[in-house]
């Protein structure tokens, strides 16, 4: 599903963002990317967003190499990712409804088929009530639901996730989580960055534990590991 | 492109319109500010050049034979002139004729009387139009010609206001075609500046819509048809200006100077706007579709 491949990327300023990492990831994997702030973590999942280029390695996704992916088809493997962003990204002049349909509007959807997936994930996500709303309105924890709902909307084989947690409080938080692994089960990969060490404990999902650019620690079922260890 | 998308595309444009309503008015503004002048600019240069246009009209050469030609002399020389190229008429004056636009030039019958039929001292000349002003030595050398052959007397032309009138015609275009330039450079560097800052304010909207998979034309769509709007409605508005002020001014200075129409006249309203509307219509589209496309390019890059 995802392969990513002796992958090395250095800033133009000459700073490593990740150094020689290779991971492998199966459809239908929940992954943890953890690690304090500089591991590379952001890097990573910019690197699987094609937001930015590796300087040396491959990157596979859904057996496409993304490398040397043109431009113009850049926007069709967006399709294939779900994302969800520790700032929700949410368009405030939108209402909770409009937000999600409009990530159905712009890969050209039939109207039809918005009206009617569109409130079958925000039932799923448990905002119907709120359809209505604009993001103002909501709590974070529902407007990280209505990025959530946004983000699957599309039926992505792959959802990720940058510290989606990282603006909410613990209950709210693992709302999220219940969310994230309902959607897991349905078949879908995730992988999400995060240094919420509670969650990675509890959820007992693979850790990829990242440290200055590199991979120090790969575990199918486990925790977030020592602290001592990121040092 | 599907046709659900083409409204999303025309429902965006307009409601970007609505939405950014301070900048839509600034960039209408820019845009009916630069075209208003620049249909100043074109009134004065047009009718300049129209002006010019009239004054060459009366300049003419004007030919004369020997006193001793005959009639028959008289038709082979005018046919000689009329295959000349660039020339489209020749009017004979017969020597009783020109005394008789003497008399009334002068105004002094007395002192020209008794110079009719035998006494005449005037001989047989043309009066030779020719189409255009910068054509006019070609004409005069082989008139020239002509007069070596001994089928000419005399040869008078305008030589030097013609110099003058080619001279001043030339600056006033040239002056025109600049000042033009630069407003069109002035107003699309405004038109940029003006739509960036709208682009600027929608920026995390293309920024999601780039991670939700749009491809770049259709997030270019809503901005080019709010380009679009901006710069038609911005057109028409000095449009709607322009053209009854420029027709009351022309009936104005009519009225108040009527000596002018004897001089010259001013290009109807209906004749200069039958250029400058579809140009300014085009011009404001083309302007609001540039600034539009140039100003979200950085912002698709993600």
């Amino acid at each position: 599903m995802i392969n990513i491949d002796h992958v090395s990327k250095v800033y133009p300023n000459g700073s490593a963002g990740v150094r020689d990492i290779s991971i492998h990831i199966e459809q239908g994997e929940f992954v943890f990317f953890v690690g304090s702030s500089g591991s590379g973590k952001s890097t990573l999942i910019k690197l699987l967003l094609k937001e930015l280029d590796p300087t040396e390695g491959i990157i596979t996704i859904n057996n496409v190499v993304t490398n040397d992916l043109p431009r113009e088809k850049i926007p069709y493997l967006r399709r294939s990712l779900g994302v969800v962003f520790q700032d929700f990204r949410l368009l405030p002049n939108k209402t909770v409804y409009e937000n999600v349909a409009f990530a159905m509007q712009v890969i050209e959807a039939p109207s039809k088929q918005i009206r009617r997936n569109v409130p079958a994930v925000l039932s799923l996500v448990g905002l119907t009530k709120k359809s209505r709303n604009y993001p103002s309105q909501l709590s974070g924890g529902e407007q990280q639901r209505t990025a959530l709902a946004r983000a699957i909307v599309n039926n992505p084989p792959i959802l990720i996730c940058d510290e989606p947690t990282g603006n909410l409080d613990p209950g709210t938080a693992w709302d999220i989580m219940d969310l994230l692994e309902d959607i897991n089960r349905r078949g879908t990969t995730i992988v999400m960055a995060t240094h919420a060490k509670d969650i990675v404990d509890m959820m007992q999902k693979r850790v990829v534990t990242l440290r200055r650019g590199q991979v120090i620690r790969d575990i199918q079922k486990g925790g977030y590991g020592d602290e001592a260890e990121f040092n | 492109m599907k046709p659900s998308s083409i409204k999303y595309y025309f429902r965006e444009g307009f409601s970007g319109l609505l939405k950014n309503r301070l900048m839509t008015v600034a960039s209408m503004a820019t845009v009916a500010a630069c075209i208003l002048i620049m249909s100043f600019s074109y009134c004065m240069v047009s009718n300049l050049q129209y002006m010019l246009s009239q004054l060459e009209d009366d300049i003419g050469i004007a030919a004369f034979m020997p006193s001793s030609a005959t009639a028959e002399q008289v038709e082979t020389v005018k046919a000689k002139i009329e295959a000349i190229e660039h020339v489209t008429d020749v009017e004979y004056v017969s020597p009783d004729a020109a005394l008789e636009d003497l008399k009334q030039e002068l105004d002094a019958d007395d002192i020209l009387a008794g110079l009719e039929g035998e006494n005449n001292p005037l001989s047989n000349s043309f009066n030779i139009s020719i189409d255009d002003i910068n054509n006019q030595p070609p004409v005069l050398e082989s008139l020239n010609a002509m007069k070596t052959a001994g089928e000419l007397e005399n040869i008078k032309d305008a030589h030097s206001e013609t110099e003058v009138l080619v001279k001043v015609n030339t600056i006033i275009t040239v002056l025109g075609v600049l000042v033009i330039a630069i407003l069109v450079v002035i107003s699309v560097v405004i038109i940029v500046n003006t739509i960036k800052i709208s682009v600027f304010t929608r920026k995390t909207e293309i920024n999601i819509m780039k991670y939700v998979g749009a491809t770049d034309w259709f997030i270019r769509w809503p901005f080019i048809i709010e380009g679009v709007l901006i710069g038609l409605i911005g057109a028409l508005i000095p449009m709607l200006i322009a053209w009854p002020a420029y027709a009351q001014s022309v009936n104005m200075i009519y009225e108040y100077f009527p000596i002018i129409q004897n001089m010259v006249t001013f290009r109807q309203s209906g004749e200069i706007f039958a250029i400058l509307l579809p140009f300014s219509l085009v011009f404001g589209i083309l302007l609001g579709v540039a600034g539009s496309v140039t100003s979200i390019r950085k912002h698709l890059k993600v």
